[in-house]
């Protein structure tokens, strides 16, 4: 029998700290190779922990609702036949994915055990010791030798996945991912200034682990998660499938190439759409459990110095709350406020109301409005920009050519922004089935982090609960949002040869908040209006 | 400064217009990079004037000779005479269309071409004398430099470039008379080629060589292949012997001495003596004082993967930046140097530099051997394919020699190969793209081969490795 330490893996998000939220295990349980041992709630998502091995629970070591940087020890586990991870010398393993993350695992722990100054060392030594082919020769075609240089990316260092073991560019880029998921928690934890726990070789395994899983819960993992491509190649049906699916087909994985593009088959998006319902279906137990967790924790802790509850501050809410804190102080906010007149959208929207209700697609005034808001980005494309800072000498405002529009959804967790991409491309049918999707999907916290990366614009609709005008803040870095008040009927003023009328008529009123580094009180008044001359007239929506 | 000095400013200063310095200088200016390009001589450098383009056009007008006049076997009876001068006239045009060529596209991709010979005055910049008297210098400041100078003829102790029937491979190569006798000092692959070409010529030739083999380097039964052919062409070998000295004979010809390590001397009368002991580089112009460089001891400046030498901005590729010294290593450092300053991430990160040698049979190697596979860890498969078990090989009329496959027996990796035989410097292009991207045996085996080519030794040899050879007994 041995003794492993599990450290809280590279969940995938990008993220350099977790709350533990629950245990699913305790100290004595047996428990079998990716079996869910924890469940960890990260600024993004709830996310459940599978062990490694096979084996018996030795100990727990972090408390439930404690905030365990990623890379500490969190869970012991007495293994059969095994050594210790902190013995020196090991045998060989069999090369199962399991196996390989132990290996990892005691690579790291020989460098913790060391100062930190030696984590240069231990990298190579890890190096070295993966590496079988003598005198570190690499077999890889001079292309992905190449991709590896424009990634930064030591091929050495990189697991073959090709024949024979040879590295294909898909490793390359696998071990880059996990190269700049650690390049941004190294730059987290330079920032707070502590020390930096968590060596590169770790990430790598943490990545590895998940690109490459080969069991079956393992896999339905890493096949739900999303490949983020550039450009992927498929066949019209394949592509048909995919949007029928709602599934982006550069985010479906793929190992399969044609003339070095990646190449998605039918059966690879039945696959990930398969994997995805059900790493929902995970996260929404989950979440469910542990809300029911937390319900009976914050009971207890209730009544105490007038204190109703005491609601910590962590997880999605502080995200939230960093990300407005940034965009207030960063960007100028100024909120330009109009209300249009709405008649004929509203007769439009009730006309077709049932068509699409027959098509099973319940038809909303959100994808009208975001139809009329591309037509008003089009006209005025620095609406449609963000502001890169990344280097503050040098500040760039990218104007964006593609129209993705984020919903600001309110949910029991906090706001979730998903992202419709492509707007400009979708019919209304196709938005609103998109749209309604999102929402729900995003209330029952089953959005994945990249239904929510990309946004260029972003629309949120407080209207929906009440009120009229607010100040919407912007989702930085992106450089204007608009608030959509509710529709209702507002005394208008109209004019007559009679003289003026005050008349009911449906209106909406409008908050757009922008930057004002980069977009003028003109340019933000000019965009509105083009929105509401869309919004008024719903027939010129056609033209978009 | 001097006055009246003319100093001008560039980006990137490519010193010397070989393949090194002049590709490093056409990539730079194409990423956009002022470049000025600095020739003291003619632009293509020893490649295309006194190396690789004139000797394979005169080892082809040998080749044809001597092919036309031993064809009997054919059916084909002639006895073709040669004109010295008119192939050399014809080999010099083709010269001069490829150094215009490279002046040409030089000038078309916006490079400053610059003739004179520079000297570094300080790590920013360099004086460039330009040629002959009156014609005056100028200075020349950059903020990257390539250094890519090249290497020279060794000369021996008495035996100077200089006197008339001393001969270097250049001259060699402009001889417009074809000489009776030969002795050739050095049996490396200049002296071979050279032999060979003056063999075929009808030249008696003598080689003499300090060590114990001809075209050390290569494996025996890759030499072997080569010296049997050279001694069938008659060619006489001598080893273990340096020479010494040459005097005037009486018979208006010289003599060559030469000596063994015991001081034992021999003799052996010559029209003309070719000295082929290698190349040294070329630093000696450079003023490095200037710049606090040194080359090592050896001569060559050193670099790091990414042609880079100790001093950030200064670059260096081709031959003076060390062995092998190839023109195609040479392309590639001056393509890596120049997308390295240009920002890109080049490296020079290639699994194995292709060999050739122009002898008859030629020979060509790439990667590792089978002893230095071995040596790196592998456990070592090789598989082999003789050419005349060859179709193709049959009907040229050239049977000799074989083609080795060296690969990893347990993933199948071709790790390199050697090839002596006919088109070898062609074929080996197959083995050098297995090894760059990995293939295995099993790929090259599987890969349909035209028939009948020579290229089907190739796969035949990846078969054999693998036991699954068809034309041949397996190993």
């Amino acid at each position: 029998m041995g003794v492993k330490e599990f450290k809280l893996p590279d969940v995938g998000e990008g993220v350099a700290e977790g709350e533990l939220v629950s245990w699913l295990v305790e100290a004595g349980d047996t428990v079998s190779e990716d079996q869910a041992v924890a469940e960890v709630e990260t600024d993004k998502a709830l996310v459940e922990v599978p062990s490694p091995y096979n084996g018996t629970v030795k100990e727990l070591l972090a408390e439930e609702g404690e905030i365990v940087p990623v890379g500490d020890v969190i869970i012991t586990f007495e293994v059969e036949g095994e050594g210790d991870d902190a013995s020196a010398e090991k045998a060989p393993e069999p090369e199962t994915e399991a196996d390989e993350s132990g290996d990892d695992e005691s690579d790291d722990d020989e460098s913790d055990d060391e100062s930190e100054a030696v984590a240069g060392e231990s990298a190579e030594k890890g190096a070295d010791q993966r590496a079988e082919t003598p005198k570190g020769r690499v077999f890889a075609a001079p292309s992905a030798r190449r991709l590896a240089r424009e990634l930064n990316v030591d091929i050495q260092s990189v697991d073959g996945s090709g024949p024979g073991g040879r590295v294909t560019d898909a490793d390359v880029q696998a071990a880059a991912n996990g190269q700049v998921e650690s390049g941004v928690e190294e730059t987290e934890s330079e920032s707070d200034a502590g020390p930096r726990e968590v060596s590169t070789d770790e990430k790598k395994s943490a990545v590895s682990r998940r690109d490459d899983g080969q069991s079956a819960a393992n896999g339905a993992a890493a096949s739900a998660e999303a490949a983020g491509r550039d450009r992927t190649l498929a066949a019209p049906a394949t592509r048909r499938m995919a949007e029928e699916e709602g599934i982006d087909i550069d985010d479906v994985p793929t190992d399969e190439t044609r003339d070095g593009q990646a190449f998605v088959t039918p059966e690879a998006i039945t696959q990930y759409a398969q994997a995805q319902r059900e790493a929902r279906e995970a996260e929404v137990q989950a979440d469910a459990e542990a809300a029911e967790a937390g319900g009976a924790e914050s009971a207890t802790e209730a009544a105490e110095d007038g204190v109703a509850e005491r609601i910590p501050y962590r997880g999605v809410r502080r995200t939230i709350g960093q990300q407005m804190e940034k965009s207030l102080y960063t960007a100028p906010h100024v909120t330009h406020h109009d209300t249009t007149v709405v008649d004929e959208l509203v007769d439009v929207r009730a006309e077709y109301k049932e068509l699409a209700a027959e098509r099973d697609v319940k038809l909303t005034y959100m994808p009208f409005v975001m139809k009329a808001i591309v037509a008003g980005l089009r006209e005025h494309p620095i609406l449609n920009s963000t502001l890169d800072e990344s280097d503050p000498d040098d500040a760039e405002i990218l104007v964006r050519d593609e129209y993705n529009i984020g919903i600001a959804v309110a949910t029991d967790a906090g706001l979730m922004v998903p992202v419709v991409k492509n707007v400009d491309e979708k019919s209304i049918l196709q938005l609103s089935r998109e749209v309604n999707d999102l929402a729900s999907r995003a209330r029952d916290r089953k959005v994945t982090r990249e239904e929510m990366q990309g946004g260029t614009f972003t629309i949120t609709n407080f209207g929906a609960i009440g009120g009229e005008y607010a100040t919407p803040i912007i989702n930085y870095p992106e450089t204007a949002i608009l608030g959509l008040g509710g529709i209702e009927k507002r005394p208008v003023v109209e004019e007559s040869e009679d003289g003026d009328d005050v008349v009911a008529k449906e209106t909406l009123p409008l908050s757009l908040s922008i930057d004002h580094r980069v977009i003028d009180g003109a340019d933000a008044a000019a965009f509105t209006n083009t929105v509401m001359e869309n919004l008024r007239n719903p027939k010129l929506l056609l033209l978009e | 400064m001097v006055v009246g000095d003319i100093s001008t400013g560039t980006d990137v200063l490519v010193i010397g217009g070989g393949p090194g310095g002049y590709v490093a200088a056409i990539r730079a200016a194409q990423r956009g990079l002022d470049t000025t390009l600095v020739e003291k001589d003619d632009y293509g450098g020893v490649c295309l004037n006194r190396g690789c383009i004139p000797s394979k056009a005169l080892i082809t007008g040998a080749d044809l000779a001597h092919e036309a006049g031993n064809a009997e076997e054919m059916g084909i009876h002639a006895d073709p005479a040669v004109d010295m001068a008119q192939m050399v006239g014809w080999k010099d045009g083709i010269v001069d269309r490829l150094t215009g060529g490279v002046e040409k596209l030089c000038k078309a991709n916006g490079v400053n071409l610059v003739k004179g010979t520079a000297r570094f005055k300080d790590e920013n910049s360099v004086r460039v004398a330009h040629g002959g008297e009156g014609q005056g210098s100028e200075s020349i400041e950059f903020d990257s430099c390539i250094v890519a100078t090249g290497s020279r003829p060794i000369e021996i102790p008495n035996f100077s470039y200089a006197d008339d029937p001393v001969i270097g491979s250049r001259e060699a190569l402009d001889m417009d008379t074809i000489p009776e006798r030969l002795v050739v000092v050095g049996a490396g692959y200049i002296g071979m080629e050279l032999s060979t070409v003056y063999a075929k010529l009808g030249t008696d030739v003598t080689v003499v060589e300090m060590l114990d083999d001809a075209l050390p380097g290569y494996e025996d039964d890759v030499a072997n292949v080569v010296k049997r052919r050279a001694k069938e062409l008659g060619i006489e070998f001598h080893f273990g012997e340096g020479a010494s000295e040459w005097r005037d004979s009486s018979d208006g010809g010289i003599t060559v001495v030469t000596e063994t390590e015991d001081g034992e001397e021999s003799t052996y009368p010559a029209d003309k003596v070719l000295v082929a002991v290698g190349r040294s580089p070329v630093t000696d112009t450079l003023g490095l004082d200037a710049i606090d460089l040194e080359p090592n001891e050896r001569g060559f400046l050193e670099t790091d993967d990414y042609a880079r030498t100790d001093i950030d901005h200064v670059f260096a590729v081709g031959d003076v930046a060390g062995e092998p010294m190839l023109a195609h290593k040479a392309f590639k450092e001056g393509i890596v140097a120049a997308e390295v300053i240009a920002g890109e991430p080049a490296a020079l990160d290639y699994q194995a530099v292709p060999a050739a040698v122009f002898t008859d049979p030629e020979i060509a190697t790439v990667g590792m051997t089978e002893a230095e596979a071995e040596e790196a860890g592998f456990e070592p498969v090789v598989g082999q394919m003789p050419f005349n078990a060859s179709g193709r090989a049959m009907t040229t009329g050239h049977t000799e020699g074989f083609c080795r496959l060296v690969a990893d027996e347990d993933s199948g990796f071709v790790l390199g190969g050697q090839i002596v035989g006919p088109e070898a410097s062609e074929l080996i292009a197959e083995v050098a793209l297995a090894v760059e991207m990995g293939a295995t045996l099993e790929d090259v085996a599987a890969t349909i081969h035209t028939h009948p080519t020579l290229a089907e030794v190739v796969q035949e040899a990846a078969e054999n490795a693998e036991d699954q050879a068809i034309h041949t007994l397996n190993r």
